[in-house]
């Protein structure tokens, strides 16, 4: 590479590698520095080392190892479910509609794959809270219900785990389908034809040939999907109540009502865990699939 | 034909995708205050009262009202101002990021490249108390500025995204042919690579505007009091209970970002054709 | 005896986004025997390729029958018939390796695992792929490819097999080589092959008939000496290699046998369906006509040296430009120089009408 190459890299990466290394990497330290810090008594730092943030996580409260209580524990794993149900039903909705949209004609393909785009891009608040009108106990869903007398009281969906996954199925619908129809639509329909051409019936087609040809773009889809999820805040902070609570909700406390940083900082600490574990295991298969339009 | 079932199921995937929208935007217009659901007639009473004008229902509505419109416009405000910001810092870095990675070569560039896309991997929440802590421990007051620093740090990579797709599709031919015909390094990037590539910037710049504009979790925490955006004021307000008025934002807001991203989306199609 | 595939009347008619409704098999019949070599010739568009498809069942047809083995496949799925077929694309399965690729129509029926491999060793074999069962497609060249889609399309023994095309991403040497042992194998299998070209050198070669197709009918089938020898439609004659049509009148009929004159000449050729005054035109093949001292006279436009053929363009005194192919380079006339043509009346062959 010449010196002039050189020259005009450096120029053009320096700033984007400087502004993100200050306030990017920086930041992601820093909770690491404060995750193993004191809390204060007024909501404070003490700097000093402290490693009880995570005993309080894994359930042992303040160092006393004789209470066990893996309430934050549990939450954690709430999350970790949550999320991988949504990444499911994500997949069981999208999969079936990308086969769909792989078959129209070019017209209607754009026409369509627009269609799926466009609520992306109204506001995430807005779209949840039209869920909180419907499933609130006055709200459509049990209205509606109620008046075709299919229940006499309304359904309790609000406020709880379920009305957690549904919000999150609707806001990340978009996310899922993208890599999961470039997957399906790169598909030699060659293939497929050879397949049933071979003597293979349709479900044994879609199983031996589909399947693992679209893996690619369902691992994708997965992880853009399961990575927001596994941290959200905002839906079940709007959807959620206290029997939906993730780890988003306690760390949004720590750091705004209980003014416990390190602690907030620890739990962090272990969702940044999971997404990296995510990514290391997946991200390059993820990649491949094209993940950005 | 046994594509029926599936086309079905594809039908109601799009009712299911549609219908909250269309809930909001409908009880907008029903203009019964206490519960919503059973239709009373149509009204612009909530639009009105949105913009400070029109009847008030009764006192503890007026107190709403009155709050609400300033602190509204003000949101707004705020956000665009926030938006256009992001908007401009982003689009060029993330640009030249795009730039700089598609035309050379470099040891370690896939680490580096891979590196651009972790902002976008991390959930927003662990960037946002992040910066939180960064900017308190640095003992920067939290205003616009640091909402618009934070942004940037994951729009960024969106655009980046969106340039470089453009990017690789580009005949580096053409730039040849640019060269063989005389022209220098920085007279072939402006007529020739810049004019195809701006479709992609354009895209990538309106992406990262809307995205600003609806970012909701990193601006909630390393926002001060006095610099609220839209999505957090309109937060507030859910917080607060249902109000017949979060119908009238809601249904502007939709229609909004429709138009704004039903002009991107046909815009992109279009200079992706060319 | 009856025919292995008989396919009646067939048609497909498709229509435009405009509206317009355009056959592309408008009224086929064909009958392919036991262990024939049946080839479907013809330029982009004809149909041939709609044929295969309705074949194997990937394509209707809105009329007519298609039979095989004396039951109807009308309405049957693709993998319910048993047909099988090598793809242009050869359609290898890229995430299994060549072993798992061959042995799939058996996987698919269940057959176990001890067999299926038995089978695949077999088919490979045949194919000359013996060893690199635990490749993947990706890891092989052009020709290995297609060799294995054919094996792929063989190992469950079907009693017809459909080729569409399948040497045409091949390079001229090694499709050569291909076409022989592609004919080799089918003898040895004994199954009846269909095969689609648009190259009448390739249907020429492997062939026991072919059929040649037009516009979605067919124009002619019979056995490549037939098609070259004895083509019944113009289209035929010019599709198949290089050839003159020389227009001629019949002056006199009588017995066995019929006077006409072409170019100038008087020949007596056999009487035939020909009757007096009646308007024909000669197909003459280039390789027919023989230099001579006598005969149709004219001057060489073009002279090319293909070292084993010399291939002449003469613009005769009367008559359209003539194609020739000179056997015996050893007196090869050039450019300007002045010739006669004479051949023998027995290889003319007649169509009917001023074509």
């Amino acid at each position: 590479m010449t010196r002039h190459e050189r020259g005009l890299l450096f120029v053009l990466l320096s700033p984007v590698t400087l502004f993100l290394a200050v306030f990017f990497l920086i930041p992601l330290a820093t909770i690491a520095i404060f995750s193993l810090l004191t809390p204060g008594l007024y909501g404070g730092v003490e700097w000093s080392f402290y490693h009880w943030n995570y005993g309080r996580i894994f359930g042992w409260a303040d160092g006393i190892i004789e209470i066990f209580e893996p309430v934050y524990l549990q939450i954690l794993w709430r999350s970790l479910m949550l999320a991988a149900l949504t990444v499911i039903l994500c997949l069981l909705i999208c999969y079936p509609v990308a086969f769909w949209v792989a078959r129209l004609p070019q017209k209607w393909r754009m026409f369509f794959l627009f269609l799926i785009a466009l609520p992306f891009f109204a506001s995430l608040i807005v779209r949840l809270y039209a869920w909180l009108l419907i499933l609130k106990p006055s709200g459509l869903l049990n209205s509606f219900l109620m008046t075709l007398g299919v229940i006499g009281e309304p359904l309790d969906i609000l406020y709880t785990p379920t009305a957690v996954v549904l919000g999150m199925v609707y806001i990340f619908v978009p996310f899922m389908f993208l890599p999961l129809f470039s997957s399906i639509d790169t598909l030699d329909r060659g293939l497929i034809e050879a397949s049933g051409d071979l003597g293979a019936r349709p479900w044994q087609t879609f199983f031996k040939v589909i399947l693992p040809l679209t893996t690619p773009g369902i691992v994708g889809g997965s992880v853009i999907v399961f990575i927001p999820a596994v941290g959200n805040f905002i839906v079940p902070d709007v959807l959620g109540g206290a029997k939906g609570l993730m780890t988003g909700n306690l760390i949004e406390q720590q750091f705004l009502s209980s003014r416990n940083w390190p602690f907030g900082s620890a739990l962090a600490m272990v969702i940044m865990a999971v997404v990296l574990t995510v990514l290391i295991l997946f991200g390059s298969r993820a990649r491949k699939a094209g993940v950005m339009t | 034909m046994k594509q029926l079932p599936l086309t079905g199921f594809s039908l109601v995937f799009f009712v299911f995708l549609y219908a909250p929208l269309f809930v909001i935007i409908a009880y907008s217009f029903n203009s019964n205050p206490v519960n919503m659901l059973i239709w009373d007639g149509f009204t612009l009473d909530w639009y009105k009262g949105l913009f400070g004008i029109g009847e008030r229902l009764d006192v503890t509505q007026r107190a709403t009202y009155i709050e609400s419109t300033p602190q509204l416009l003000a949101a707004l405000k705020n956000s665009l101002i926030v938006a256009a910001s992001t908007t401009g810092i982003s689009t060029v870095l993330g640009t030249s990021t795009a730039l700089a990675l598609g035309r050379h070569r470099f040891r370690g560039k896939s680490v580096y490249s891979g590196g651009l896309m972790l902002p976008m991997m991390m959930p927003d929440i662990v960037l946002g108390i992040g910066l939180l802590i960064f900017f308190s421990t640095m003992g920067m007051r939290l205003s616009l500025a640091t909402i618009i620093i934070g942004q940037c740090t994951f729009l960024i990579s969106y655009v980046f995204i969106v340039v470089q797709a453009r990017l690789v599709g580009l005949d580096p031919a053409l730039e040849e042919a640019s060269a063989d015909l005389g022209a220098g390094e920085w007279t072939t990037f402006r007529k020739v690579t810049l004019p195809q590539l701006a479709p992609g910037v354009l895209g990538g710049a309106l992406l990262a505007f809307i995205i600003s504009m609806d970012d909701l979790v990193i601006t909630y925490f390393i926002s001060g009091t006095g610099s609220q955006t839209l999505p957090i004021f309109i937060f507030g307000m859910v917080r607060r209970g249902v109000k017949p008025e979060i119908n009238a934002i809601a249904t502007l807001i939709i229609l909004a970002s429709v138009l704004i991203a039903g002009f991107g989306l046909w815009f992109h199609a279009r200079g992706a054709r060319k | 005896m009856k025919p292995l595939l008989e396919i009646r009347a067939a048609r497909r008619i498709f229509t435009t986004p405009e509206g317009r409704n355009i056959a592309a098999l408008d009224g086929v019949d064909l009958s392919v025997g036991d262990g024939e070599f049946v080839t479907l010739l013809g330029p982009s568009g004809c149909g041939k390729t709609t044929l295969l498809r309705a074949i194997a069942g990937f394509e209707q047809i809105d009329d007519g029958t298609v039979r095989l083995d004396g039951a109807d496949l009308t309405g049957l799925p693709p993998h319910r018939r048993p047909v099988n077929t090598v793809f242009q694309s050869y359609a290898l399965f890229p995430h299994m390796t060549v072993a798992r690729n061959v042995g799939y129509a058996l996987e698919v029926q269940g057959v176990s695992r001890t067999v299926r491999m038995a089978e695949v060793a077999e088919a490979l074999d045949k194919v000359g792929m013996a060893d690199l069962g635990t490749r993947s497609p990706g890891q092989l060249s052009g020709g290995q490819r297609q060799r294995v889609a054919l094996a792929r399309a063989i190992v469950a023994k079907p009693r017809l097999l459909l080729l569409d095309e399948p040497l045409s991403a091949l390079d001229r040497n090694l499709r050569q080589q291909m076409q022989f042992e592609l004919k080799d194998l089918q003898h040895r299998l004994g199954i009846a092959f269909v095969f689609v070209t648009h190259d009448q050198e390739e249907a020429l070669t492997m062939s026991d008939r072919i059929v040649v197709m037009r516009a979605g009918k067919v124009e002619q089938i019979g056995s490549p000496r037939d098609i070259y020898r004895k083509p019944k439609t113009r289209f035929v004659a010019e599709f198949i290699g290089e050839t003159n049509l020389l227009p001629a009148r019949v002056n006199r009929v009588g017995g066995d046998t019929a006077d006409i004159v072409l170019a100038g000449q008087a020949v007596t050729v056999p009487a035939g369906n020909l009757r007096a005054e009646m308007a024909v035109t000669a197909v003459i093949r280039p390789t027919d006509f023989i230099l001579g001292s006598h005969g149709i006279a004219g001057t060489v436009r073009r002279a090319v040296y293909l070292g084993a053929d010399l291939h002449l363009k003469i613009t005769p005194d009367d008559g359209p430009e003539l194609t020739v192919v000179a056997r015996d380079t050893s007196r090869a006339p050039g450019e300007g120089d002045r010739v006669h043509l004479s051949f023998d009346p027995a290889q003319v062959h007649l169509l009917e009408g001023a074509q």
